[in-house]
């Protein structure tokens, strides 16, 4: 797509004036795009700005924007995923599209090809299309070979080459160097030597050109399928999808649902027949005009049942409906399975009821509205650091753990060789059942150097101390404690007169001269 | 349409109808299973225990009684749980942040494992409404907790109330401070941190609460104070006195005088 950035301000402005784009190149502003009409009138990339507008005062100039002209190349990237999973971005005006396997889905690859360049040209876009078995190939035909000017399809003149597989030497050998990937310096020194055609390369002994031209060989070889070449994909690849394709688009969020549900029930027997069930999908919507949105949600079993993964959807719509504009409609509705895992057929009880799916179930969706880790269990940690020693971990992701702790409690159950499963330590230090993220500052009066506290004053409530239980040091580990000069907290159970109990520590020893700092920490039933 | 239902027959039948619905509502589920406290006075009240498949209220007090509240509503978790089912606590994050979060460790006190809760966090108190109705509906959850700050609306505690109905768990609210605000709780109470009893080495005791039962669908209102036996698990009544509690200890003397 040579006219990307001149496209890209033309779809909204007058498409037949001529128009360049300029960028500052070494301190002078050069064209770096030029649209039809501009080329028609002789103007070219690298030409500086002052003389094209010497030549013709009146052409249109606009500011290079390279972030936009990349964000619309994505934007067409994810439009592809039409034709394919596997887009490959290939910066600054390229798109590398993987249709293997695909093509008989759109009548064939000429077909396909047309296709795309017919729907392009719709949005105001112009491609042109090479379809070659390497990835080298395709770019150099695309860019650089002039294409058959009659084609089978209207739109396609000029726009679509086909390389046939094994042909590449023949169609490769015309073009010039450049059409090889090659960097500028490359191109330029090889000119100085006089080869200039990719046919004056082809039958060269090889081993004087790679000693002295950096890469030459690796993209021969790439363009003419010696060497494998592999397409990097934008996006995961998901490991099963079905998708459903609509000649009048759809924009209720009912019938986006109903599409949801339906490709569900395609999906589920795909998974059944691997024996896996889906731990991420992804469902994606295709605007007409091009814009492609796409929701993701988890879940903590591995899942297929249509309904619950249409419920998910629903769930996670509901939220993020604000950000999501149907415009004139979806014509694409796609449903993948970007993670999945082993799915083993489960033996229910008869009797009761299964609630461990139930409560999965419920986890998901919670988690599909609110975000997987809001839903958490607490998993006790070992250390003594009041603040370490819980840890929130969503509640999808404690399956695996509840298997360990089981194992965990098999062996521990072995080595006491007791009955009881596992017991709290009753000798463990009581610890506060709410506990704040950041401890509260209190104005604390205590006996010095290290006694309890006799009353403080916490959110302007003062509270007369009755009970204590303490002090208990808790110290930062040395491995936590960079510095070295962390306080150590001396922290107190205490008992209001009203009843009150709070965990309240001091930082640090009694200092002379200087006051000491108190906290409450925590809050006791 | 219109002039048939301003008639009066067909307005007439149109309520009895709604009544007759509403009548059901109401004593549907009178024979759930109740679950005891385990004080003679509460149970006979409430008569027989604490109603299970609906919706009980609980509020602290006064903010400073907001861990006794907690407690209260942990206390009752233990007590309803079943086996093979869950409790599930839910607080938004600015209730986690003014009012501290809760804490594993110290829940085992209560009888109840971590590996039976399920913490929910959510960001607005109408999510916090969301994510219990949902919870209420599974019937994988013996008990479910919200917190709120703010009191819900009649509607929001029908609607709660519904949802329990179908999913056959407790539910609770758990209210930052009291209110008189209309709602379908079977039961409300008013929570507050009573001065408890030293143990026998002067160190706090166990915790104790005074209970008010402000509301009461199948009996009469009451106050109580109770503790939380950390060791049993169980309520008692604080108000068997000192000495009877400590007369059940025979150890205790043993313990002096060897």
């Amino acid at each position: 797509m040579r006219r990307l950035p001149t496209d890209r301000i033309a779809k909204h402005d007058a498409p037949d004036e001529a128009l360049v784009i300029a960028a500052p190149v070494k301190s002078a502003l050069r064209l770096s795009a030029v649209n039809d009409a501009a080329a028609a009138l002789g103007l070219a990339v690298g030409m500086p700005l002052a003389d094209a507008r010497a030549r013709y005062p009146k052409i249109a100039v606009a500011e290079a924007d390279e972030a936009a002209d990349l964000a619309l190349l994505e934007a067409i990237a994810d439009w592809c995923d039409r034709y394919t999973p596997l887009v490959g971005l290939d910066a600054p005006d390229g798109l590398t599209l993987d249709i293997s396997g695909c093509a008989h889905l759109f009548g064939g690859e000429a077909a396909l090809a047309a296709d795309l360049v017919r729907r392009l040209e719709a949005h105001g876009l112009q491609a042109r299309v090479a379809i070659a078995a390497t990835v080298g190939c395709a770019w150099g035909v695309a860019r650089y070979l002039s294409l058959p000017q009659r084609g089978r399809v209207a739109g396609e003149a000029g726009r679509v080459g086909s390389v046939a597989s094994g042909d590449e030497r023949n169609a490769l050998s015309p073009l010039p160097l450049a059409a090889l990937r090659l960097a500028p310096d490359v191109i330029e020194a090889l000119a100085q030597v006089g080869l200039k055609r990719i046919a004056d390369v082809l039958d060269r002994p090889r081993a004087p050109l790679a000693a002295r031209f950096n890469h030459l060989m690796r993209r021969l070889d790439q363009a003419l399928g010696i060497a494998d070449e592999p397409i990097t994909p934008r996006l995961p690849i998901p490991s099963a999808l079905v998708e459903q394709r609509f000649n009048d688009p759809i924009a209720l969020e009912r019938d986006v649902l109903g599409t949801i549900e339906r490709l569900a029930t395609r999906l589920a027997p795909v998974l059944e027949q691997r024996g896996e069930g889906a731990r991420l999908l992804q469902v994606a919507l295709f605007r007409t005009d091009g814009k492609v949105f796409r929701i993701e949600v988890g879940t903590g079993e591995p899942l297929r049942d249509p309904p619950r993964v249409a419920r998910l959807f629903a769930e996670r719509l509901d939220v993020i409906n604000d950000e999501i504009d149907p415009g004139f409609g979806f014509d694409v509705v796609r449903l993948c399975a970007l993670v999945t895992e082993r799915s083993d057929p489960q033996q229910t009880g008869l009797a009761a009821p299964d609630h461990a799916a139930e409560l999965a179930h419920l986890i998901d969706r919670l988690g599909a509205r609110f975000g997987l880790r809001r839903v958490t269990r607490l998993i006790e940690q070992d250390t003594h650091i009041p603040e370490y020693a819980a840890m929130a971990m969503g509640a999808h992701m404690s399956r695996h753990v509840e298997v360990r702790n089981s194992v965990a409690n098999q062996t521990r159950r072995l080595a006491a060789n007791s009955v009881h499963a596992f017991q709290q330590d009753s000798a463990a230090p009581t610890r506060p059942i709410r506990l704040f993220t950041r401890p509260e500052p209190v104005e604390a009066m205590a006996e010095v150097p290290d006694g309890p506290p006799v009353r403080f004053r916490w959110r302007r409530m003062l509270h007369e101390i009755v009970h204590v239980e303490g002090p208990e040091r808790i110290a930062t580990e040395w491995w936590r404690d960079e510095t070295g000069h962390a306080l150590t907290r001396d922290y107190f159970r205490v008992e209001s007169r009203e009843g009150v109990r709070v965990w309240v520590f001091r930082e640090g020893l009694f200092v002379a001269d200087e006051a000491t700092r108190w906290f409450v920490h925590g809050v006791f039933a | 349409m219109v002039p048939a239902m301003l008639s009066a027959e067909p307005m007439e039948q149109h309520l009895s109808y709604l009544r007759r619905a509403i009548a059901t509502v109401e004593t549907f589920c009178e024979d759930s299973p109740s679950r005891a406290l385990g004080v003679g006075a509460i149970d006979a009240a409430l008569g027989g225990g604490l109603q299970g498949a609906t919706l009980h209220e609980a509020s602290a007090a006064a903010p400073v009684h907001l861990g006794a509240a907690a407690g209260f509503a942990l206390a009752l978790a233990a007590l309803a749980r079943e086996p093979h089912k869950q409790t599930l606590w839910i607080s938004t994050d600015f209730g986690s942040l003014e009012t501290g979060a809760l804490y594993g460790p110290g829940l085992d006190q209560f009888g109840l494992s971590t590996d039976q809760l399920l913490v929910a966090h959510v960001a607005r108190p109408v999510d916090a409404l969301f994510a219990m109705e949902e919870a209420l509906k599974c019937r994988a959850l013996a008990t479910v907790v919200a917190e709120f700050a703010d009191t819900p609306d009649l509607t929001a505690t029908r609607r709660l109330s519904l949802a329990a109905r179908d999913g056959g768990g407790i539910g609770l609210l758990l209210r930052h401070k009291a209110s008189n605000a209309p709602s379908v709780a079977r039961t409300r109470w008013q929570i507050a941190a009573a001065p408890s009893v030293p143990d026998e080495f002067g160190g706090l005791g166990h915790t104790a609460f005074t209970l008010s039962l402000t509301r009461n669908r199948r009996g009469p209102c009451g106050t109580w104070t109770l503790i939380w036996d950390h060791h049993e698990h169980a309520f008692s009544a604080l108000s068997v006195g000192v000495d009877a509690a400590a007369s059940d200890r025979p150890d205790r003397e043993t313990r002096r005088t060897g």
